[in-house]
């Protein structure tokens, strides 16, 4: 198999991803999102791995090391967002603004430096 | 040797800080005006003062036993005591021109250390009795003794340095005793005043002591004397060296704060504002003849400067009311006819006057306290007729008064006919102004002196006891003669205001005596005849639309103060201003200019994550495009 | 190699330390900060014993051991002529400020905080006067920055917050350039020995990264100085820092800024310091007459002192700016004289402040001598001595300064130090001006029964409507800000014995000195001239 296939699949993986990122505004399908561009990554270095021949394998490697790591991001990354909603009834990004300079007032009451 | 004259100098010292230490620590706990803190304090100071009298006469007594030098021309300081003492205590590095802690006694000095020995033990004496109910009498007396101190290490001091040290800090005791009665304002800015025109002039001083000193290579009055300094520089060091003579001997232009002086005890005005330390300007330029001579510029200065001032200052004695200013202006008159003598080369002259004028001057400000404390008052218009009531103090004050005028037989009709004839012989630029200001000046002080003695102790008695009498100026009229310990310094003092100006008799220049004896007699004179005429009439009506001039000496507080004092003040206020909104400014403005850039950067914080996540991959595609392109 | 140094360090650090312990809480600190302040004096006095006088030029007492090798830095201290009054003056003032501490509980509570942040505080400035790496010396000099912020910040007055930023924005902006400047010498060296760059007065440091790396040094240094037009930080700091931090941030850290001048500055970079000397000159005379100026419009006593440092610094700039031996000294001998002056005026004028409520002289009313004679004493005698009166320490450091103007280096132009000379001659009558206004505006005259309460008086009406029409309207600035007088305290009683033992060493330490300035003359001598090296003395 031609090395092309799997690299334009994962392109088209990553620009999903990049779109859910910055489009959606559910706090979980951004997460989710965030893991389609992970494994874009990891299907790249898979394939990269198999075209090289690489005699260590350390696409295969990176690719169990990127596994595990999004599987704890993922797991911190819902806590989070359990919290967030637990706290605000909400977890909708674009009104989770407690970081702006002029934060809208019904996004939060928290003082403003 | 030398520790014997450092022990004249030091023991006024120790007294300063026995009275300051010993009778102050008493005073906080018992009632003010404590019978034995002020005894204490009254024992420490007279003993040191007699101690130091008694040390001061035996190094007369070892002087005398010098090999007199040989060769024409010697001051007669020199005659007398021909020995002399030096010694180097130690020497301060400073990284340039050393310091050399030193002493000297010669003839020069033990002249000058004897007269303020002298008049600084009268004077303590005397304020046992003028200060009898003043609670700070302790600290009082402390303050005199370390001037007495003070002006000792100037006379003896081998060191220019060293000197400045006791010349400043005579300064600073001049200030602590003017505003002793601090309670009022206007004495407090008298003393301000006196500090700060006399310290104007001592920067001056300071300057002229570093030309001569850095010229010479030390700052030791020997090698000074010794060294081969160039004219210019000469001129230059010795025409600095007169700014401070000016300041602290109250010479044109730096005049007008003696006469505030007066605003403290009677006593200080008789030991440091008359005898002792005005003159130390003049003991200043003697101490450094031979350096002057080598200067005329700077003896020329010195001439106008004198001329100038000794008769605006005696037209202003004579429209005076005040009993204290009109020995003040009168002061500021006699310094100038010494600045004369030395302008005029004659620094024995200078010296001759300047040791019978301390005697008659501390004389005749003793009898000023004594008529003061008995009137109750410093203003002649409420004095008069007291001849009967004060018999001692009037024939005391008419003996200073005599001596004043330069009658004989009374000290300063020799030591005034010996500057008078050194004027008159003298060759100098400015020789006929100084002489014919001179002569002058003898009949206008004949005219103030027989003034203030005529509206004081004769005529109508116009004595009114006041009701409540103001700290400083006056104690109650009781009618009598003052005590006796007030009484006994001012018959001490009245012996050599008599008789010290026969020492000088030989070398009398009969000519110019007589001129200047019918000049002031024909002063006194004319005033006299005009009180007669009203005798309950001020006789410096003769000034007629002068008078009021001469009384505010001639309106020149008025132009410092709008010239110097005012705009400073204008300057001092506008610092202030500039430094809160320009300096100041400056450094809140930068605070606020990265504020205000702050704000503008924090605008692109919304708070929105994607839109940071956006901007985050716009710039990784940026780099991406530019790796691209630029390789 | 000897201990000494370190041991003077660790007292103090191992006694902040401590004081995190829990055997600590809630008890009082005042006797263990003066045991710790005490032992660390000791310590100092024992470095001032066993120095060798005869040798005072060179470093003493050294201890060098590598501190991180890969860098090239070295742990190194010493003493030399130089450092050692300024090491004993700390440890002594530091020493004062505990025993002052032990009857004036802090007004922002927390002494066992505030005994925390003095002997850090210690640490960082006998450090920095101890060090020998350029390095070593920037963090010690770093060290003080942030306990002092926190003494001006938590036990400063109503506007301390503003004064601590503004103080320590200010100084860590002076910070940054002198480490440039110091990086600069290292580059061009490749070492950052002080003893060693010293001895080579220069050479290898090409000319125009002398004067570039003296400028970032110095204008650095200057901030904490500090020269005018770098001063603004001052008044404000001084007005709202409590007495203790008033007295330190005066008595040494000022010292700080003119002691790298001495230590770094000229030695290191002679050839930058001959170039730029005239301009350090000639912003030190204007430092001394504009800081007299604005003396004699102050109102508020704690900032009157603080622009008189401005003055007096400016006095301590021009003996470095001269490059002379008689200048260096100058400098050193003011620096040690300013700090026993102004500590004291600072420890008086909280003391006056504590007394009156308020440090605001039109309110405060005349007739000090009066009511409390003991404080208008001491007041009048601190003021006399900071005026410069001979026989006092304050004398000698204006009057070598004087004359190291008078002769400058033979590299600097005459004609312009003379003019900076006579400049300063006036600022001296000056100073005297401002500082005997203030004595017959505070001390003198009758007193008034009550302080007037009330907001800050901002015009010449108001002020005349507070003292009643009879009295004049001395000068003032309009507008200058002053503190609001909250409870108006009747000053009742005269100075204590424990304000005594706090003040006397200074008072006797000033008299010592100024009648005998070999004492402190013939310890910095030999160490100047090891500095100045044999090709700058006239």
């Amino acid at each position: 198999m031609h090395v092309v296939y799997p690299v334009v699949v994962s392109a088209l993986l990553f620009s999903i991803g990049v779109y859910g990122v910055l489009a959606r505004r559910n706090a979980i399908l951004v997460l989710m999102s965030v893991e389609l561009m992970l494994n874009a990554v990891n299907l790249n270095l898979v394939a990269f791995d198999v075209w090289l021949r690489d005699r260590l394998h350390g696409g295969q490697v990176l690719t169990l090391f990127v596994i595990v790591i999004a599987a704890a991001e993922v797991g911190l990354g819902l806590a989070i967002v359990l919290a967030v909603f637990r706290t605000r009834q909400t977890i909708d990004v674009d009104r989770l603004r407690a970081l702006s300079e002029r934060a809208p007032g019904e996004a939060d009451g928290e003082v403003r430096s | 040797m030398i520790f014997v004259v450092a022990l004249v100098v030091l023991l006024p010292f120790l007294a300063a800080a026995a009275g300051l230490l010993a009778s102050r620590l008493r005073t906080g706990r018992e009632a003010p005006g404590d019978r034995a803190a002020y005894r204490r304090a009254a024992w420490f100071a007279i003993a040191a003062a007699t101690a130091s009298l008694a040390l001061t006469v035996w190094l007369v007594l070892v002087l005398t036993r010098g090999a007199v030098p040989a060769g024409e021309g010697r001051p007669f300081w020199t005659d007398l005591l021909p020995g002399r003492l030096e010694g180097t205590l130690s020497v301060v590095e400073t990284g340039s021109v050393p310091v050399a802690v030193s002493l000297r006694a010669d003839g020069l000095s033990v002249l000058a250390g004897m007269l303020v020995v002298v008049v600084a033990l009268a004077v303590q004496v005397y304020s046992v009795g003028y200060m009898r109910d003043e609670p700070r009498y302790p600290s009082y007396s402390a303050f005199v003794s370390l001037f007495t101190s003070a002006m000792l290490l100037v006379v003896y001091a081998g060191d220019l340095i060293v000197l400045y040290v006791g010349w400043e800090i005579m300064g600073l005791c001049s200030y602590l005793l003017i505003g002793h009665w601090w309670e009022d304002r206007a004495n407090s800015r008298a003393a301000v005043k006196a500090f700060l025109v006399t310290r104007l002039g001592d920067v001056g001083f300071l300057f002229g002591v570093f030309t001569l000193g850095i010229a010479a290579g030390s700052f030791r009055i020997d090698d000074i004397l010794r060294a081969d300094i160039p004219t210019g520089t000469a001129v230059a060091g010795t025409l600095l060296l007169l700014a401070g003579v000016a300041g602290k001997s109250a010479q044109v232009p730096l005049q007008t704060w003696l006469p505030d002086a007066m605003a403290g005890p009677t006593p200080i005005s008789a030991l440091i504002h008359a005898a002792t330390m005005v003159a130390a300007g003049i003991f200043i330029v003697a101490r450094l003849y031979p350096v002057f001579l080598g200067a005329q510029p700077t003896l020329d200065v010195l001439g106008v400067v004198a001329a100038v001032g000794m008769l605006g200052a005696a037209l202003a004695a004579l429209a005076q009311d005040d009993l204290k200013r009109v020995l003040a202006y009168s002061t500021i008159s006699q310094l100038a006819y010494m600045a004369a003598a030395l302008a005029a080369g004659s620094d024995r002259a200078a010296m001759f006057h300047l040791v019978s004028h301390g005697a008659f001057k501390a004389l005749l400000f003793l009898c000023a306290g004594l008529v003061i404390h008995h009137a109750g008052s410093n203003l002649m218009s409420h004095m008069g007729g007291l001849r009967t009531a004060m018999p001692v103090t009037f024939w005391t004050t008419t003996i200073g008064l005599a001596a004043l005028m330069g009658l004989p037989p009374a000290s300063g009709f020799f030591s005034k006919d010996a500057v008078i004839a050194a004027v008159e012989h003298s060759r100098g630029a400015a020789q006929p102004f100084l002489y014919a200001s001179a002569l002058l000046t003898v009949g206008v002080t004949g005219a103030y002196a027989t003034r203030a003695w005529l509206r004081t102790f004769f005529g109508p008695a116009r004595i009114e006891p006041l009701p409540e009498p103001p700290p400083g100026t006056a104690h109650v009229f009781d009618g009598r003669e003052a005590p006796r310990s007030m009484l006994w310094p001012v018959g001490v003092l009245a012996v050599p205001a008599l008789l010290l100006g026969f020492a000088g008799v030989r070398e009398v220049d009969w000519g110019s005596a007589a001129v200047s004896l019918v000049v002031a007699l024909l002063g006194a004179g004319i005033v006299y005849a005009l009180w007669r005429g009203a005798p309950d009439q001020d006789p410096a009506r003769m000034l007629g639309p002068f008078q009021a001039p001469c009384e505010r000496a001639f309106y020149v507080d008025a132009l410092y103060a709008a010239l110097i004092v005012r705009p400073v003040l204008r300057l001092a206020r506008g610092v202030v201003r500039t430094d809160a909104k320009v300096v100041d400014g400056a450094v809140r403005g930068s605070g606020r200019a990265t504020l205000g850039l702050s704000t503008l950067v924090r605008l692109a914080q919304t708070g929105n994550a994607q839109l940071y996540v956006t901007g985050l991959l716009a710039g990784l595609l940026l780099i991406a495009v530019a790796a691209v392109v630029l390789t | 190699m000897s201990a000494l140094p370190a041991v003077l360090l660790a007292v103090p650090l191992l006694g902040a330390a401590a004081l995190a312990l829990p055997v600590f809480r809630g008890r009082s600190t005042s006797a263990y900060g003066i045991a710790v302040s005490g032992a660390a004096l000791v310590l100092a006095l024992v470095v001032a014993a066993v120095f060798d006088y005869r040798d005072a030029g060179r470093i003493q007492l050294g201890l060098d051991v590598p501190w991180s090798p890969g860098l090239g830095l070295r742990f190194h201290l010493g003493v030399d002529g130089i450092s050692l009054p300024l090491v004993v003056l700390t440890a002594l003032l530091v020493f004062l400020c505990f025993v002052h501490l032990a009857r004036h509980r802090p007004e922002g509570g927390r002494p066992r905080a505030l005994a925390f942040t003095l002997l850090v505080l210690e640490v960082g400035m006998i450090g920095t006067f101890l060090a020998l790496d350029l390095l070593l010396f920037f963090v010690f000099f770093e060290v003080v920055l942030v306990p002092m912020y926190f003494v001006i910040a938590i036990w400063g007055g109503p506007a301390r917050r503003a004064a601590a930023v503004k103080f320590i924005l200010y100084t860590l902006l002076g910070s940054a350039l002198l480490l440039i400047g110091l990086l600069v010498v290292w580059a061009q060296t490749g070492t950052l020995d002080i003893a060693d760059l010293a001895a080579r007065h220069g050479s290898g440091i090409p000319r125009t990264a002398q004067v570039l790396a003296f400028l970032a040094i110095g204008v650095g240094l200057a901030v904490k100085t500090p020269m005018w037009p770098l001063h603004t930080w001052l008044p404000d700091a001084h007005t709202e820092a409590p007495t203790v931090g008033s007295v330190l941030l005066a008595g040494v850290l000022l010292k700080m800024g003119t002691y790298g001048f001495a230590r770094i500055a000229i030695p290191v970079l002679p050839e930058g310091a001959a170039t730029l000397a005239p301009w350090l000159g000639a912003f030190a005379v204007v430092g001394i007459v504009y800081g007299s100026l604005a003396c004699l419009a102050q109102r508020d006593l704690k900032r009157m002192i603080a622009y008189s440092s401005v003055g007096h610094m400016g006095f301590v700039l021009l003996g470095f700016a001269t490059l002379t031996p008689v200048g260096m000294n100058a400098a050193l001998f003011g620096n040690v004289a300013h700090g026993l002056i102004t500590g004291l005026l600072f420890f008086l004028a909280g003391a006056v402040k504590e007394r009156y409520g308020t440090a605001d002289m039109v309110r405060m009313g005349g007739g000090m001598l009066r009511r409390l004679p003991y404080i208008g004493s001491l007041l009048t005698f601190a003021c006399v001595a900071s005026l410069g009166l001979p026989g006092l320490a304050g004398f000698w450091g204006e009057m070598l300064a004087l004359l190291g103007a008078f002769r400058p280096a033979a590299a600097l132009s005459r004609p312009l130090f003379l003019v900076f000379m006579a400049v300063g001659g006036l600022g001296t009558v000056l100073t005297a001006a401002y500082f005997l206004v203030m004595l017959s505006r505070v001390t003198h005259g009758r007193p008034t029964e009550t302080v007037p309460a009330g907001p800050p008086l901002t015009s010449a009406e108001e002020i005349r409507e507070v003292l009643g029409p009879g009295e004049p309207v001395e000068p003032v600035a309009t507008g200058t800000a002053v503190a609001e007088v909250e409870e108006p305290a009747r000053p009742t009683w005269d100075v204590t014995g424990h304000e005594l033992a706090a003040w006397l060493p200074l008072v006797a330490l000033t008299l010592a000195f100024g009648l005998w300035p070999k004492a402190l003359l013939a310890v910095t001598t030999p160490a100047v001239q090891a500095v100045l090296g044999q090709g700058v003395t006239p």
